[in-house]
């Protein structure tokens, strides 16, 4: 065998074992700036409070929320069926092991907009165009959905409904953050779990 | 973990003088393994030598291969890593003109600055040539910004475009090199040249 063979060999073998371990297969960032600020600026990329607290009530799970609040802030209260990532865990690991969980739906949220602004721009770079920021954060689903409270004489259908939702998942907010934290913690454990098992391998 | 300029905040000097140690290492590499030798790098083109593309593509793939285990073993965090983005219309144009240049010039740039450290002659006149055409694209840019900035890919790499995995891509890839070097290794027999180590 001549160095080349031997080489040739070496590497063919290395290359095998690669193509066989399931590698995250990375997305690059993938936007001229001004396309990415186009983007953000585009009302399109944020869900309201509102929607938001439809798709809670409704008990949908094709979306997933992600909280980017620190760990005590989470733990403190969140929407049910978030995920906590804070945000500079968000930027220092690989945001595909958090995009890419098979969920149609990814609504990212902080307490306002500046931080799930910043990782929305992250997502849609990497192109995973099925994230939204919730715009006015947390601030605003207080403001939306906690405090709201009918005034007037005659409801409309849609107003119904509007409510109805809110008070759904102003309901579902208000019993899992008054669990005691043990067994919060095991809500956010089992959260954390279920989108541990979305990450997947091989793919 | 990821590159060290993303894990430590160095100031502007120590980067430059990092770079510098690691220019000089790769010049002198490239000086020892006989690159300042324009006949020796022309030998790509006329088949006579193919060291080049053994050299080049080695390293690549040794890197690639490198990297991606030290990613899978947590070690690398290869979304912190750089990744060029792609211009499709001036990267070939670019391509064809450094192409005629190398030929024509008997240096790449890195390899004409190697061999103008050890004071070869022609490689003055490239290093001047490489000026001059710096200079006339600096002067003429505003004309063909607009062909310049067109066709942006993004920073998208192969994989991603074929939509096939990272591991196999890198397993045909590494096919193709080896392919490739025995393709080499029989242009340098059928296209035998006299040895010129002596004289470089």
């Amino acid at each position: 065998m001549n160095p080349r063979e031997k080489l040739s060999a070496i590497l063919i073998s290395l290359g095998l074992i690669l193509a066989l371990l399931p590698l995250s297969s990375n997305r690059s960032f993938n936007a001229r700036p001004e396309k990415v600020l186009e983007e953000i600026l585009d009302p399109e990329i944020t869900v309201t409070a509102d929607q938001t607290a439809r798709l809670v009530a409704s008990g949908d799970n094709s979306f997933q929320l992600i909280d980017l609040r620190s760990r005590e802030e989470f733990r403190a209260f969140n929407i049910p069926g978030s995920v906590n990532i804070p945000y500079n865990e968000f930027l220092d690991t690989d945001p595909h092991q958090i995009l890419k969980n098979g969920k149609s739906i990814n609504i990212l949220y902080s307490n306002g907009d500046i931080y799930s602004n910043y990782a929305v721009t992250i997502a849609r770079g990497l192109r995973y165009n099925n994230t939204f920021a919730m715009k006015g954060g947390l601030n605003e689903w207080f403001n939306t959905v906690m405090n709201s409270a009918f005034s007037g004489e005659r409801i409309s259908a849609r107003e119904n409904a509007l409510y109805e939702a809110r008070f759904r998942a102003r309901k579902l907010f208000t019993e899992i953050n008054s669990l005691p934290d043990s067994l919060k913690q095991k809500f956010i454990e089992s959260k954390r779990l279920a989108a541990k098992k979305l990450d997947g391998g091989c793919e | 973990m990821g590159p060290i300029s993303s894990l430590i905040t160095m100031p502007g000097w120590l980067e430059m003088l990092i770079a510098l140690l690691i220019g000089t290492g790769f010049g002198f590499a490239l000086e020892q393994a006989g690159f300042s030798s324009s006949r020796k790098l022309v030998g790509m083109f006329y088949g006579y030598d193919t060291t080049v593309l053994k050299v080049f593509f080695t390293a690549a793939i040794v890197a690639l291969v490198g990297s991606q285990f030290l990613s899978y073993f947590g070690l690398l965090n290869l979304s912190q890593v750089y990744v060029n983005e792609y211009y499709a219309g001036a990267s070939i144009i670019g391509g064809i003109i450094m192409g005629a240049g190398f030929i024509m010039g008997g240096y790449c740039p890195g390899t004409g600055l190697s061999a103008l450290s050890i004071g070869k002659i022609d490689a003055v006149v490239f290093a001047l040539g490489g000026f001059t055409g710096a200079f006339l694209f600096g002067e003429t840019y505003p004309l063909i910004q607009n062909f310049a900035n067109g066709s942006y890919k993004g920073a998208e790499k192969i994989d991603e475009a074929l939509g096939i995995s990272t591991g196999l891509f890198i397993f045909l890839l590494i096919v193709a090199a080896a392919g490739m070097f025995w393709i080499g290794e029989l242009a340098e027999k059928k296209f035998a040249r006299p040895d010129i180590t002596g004289e470089i």
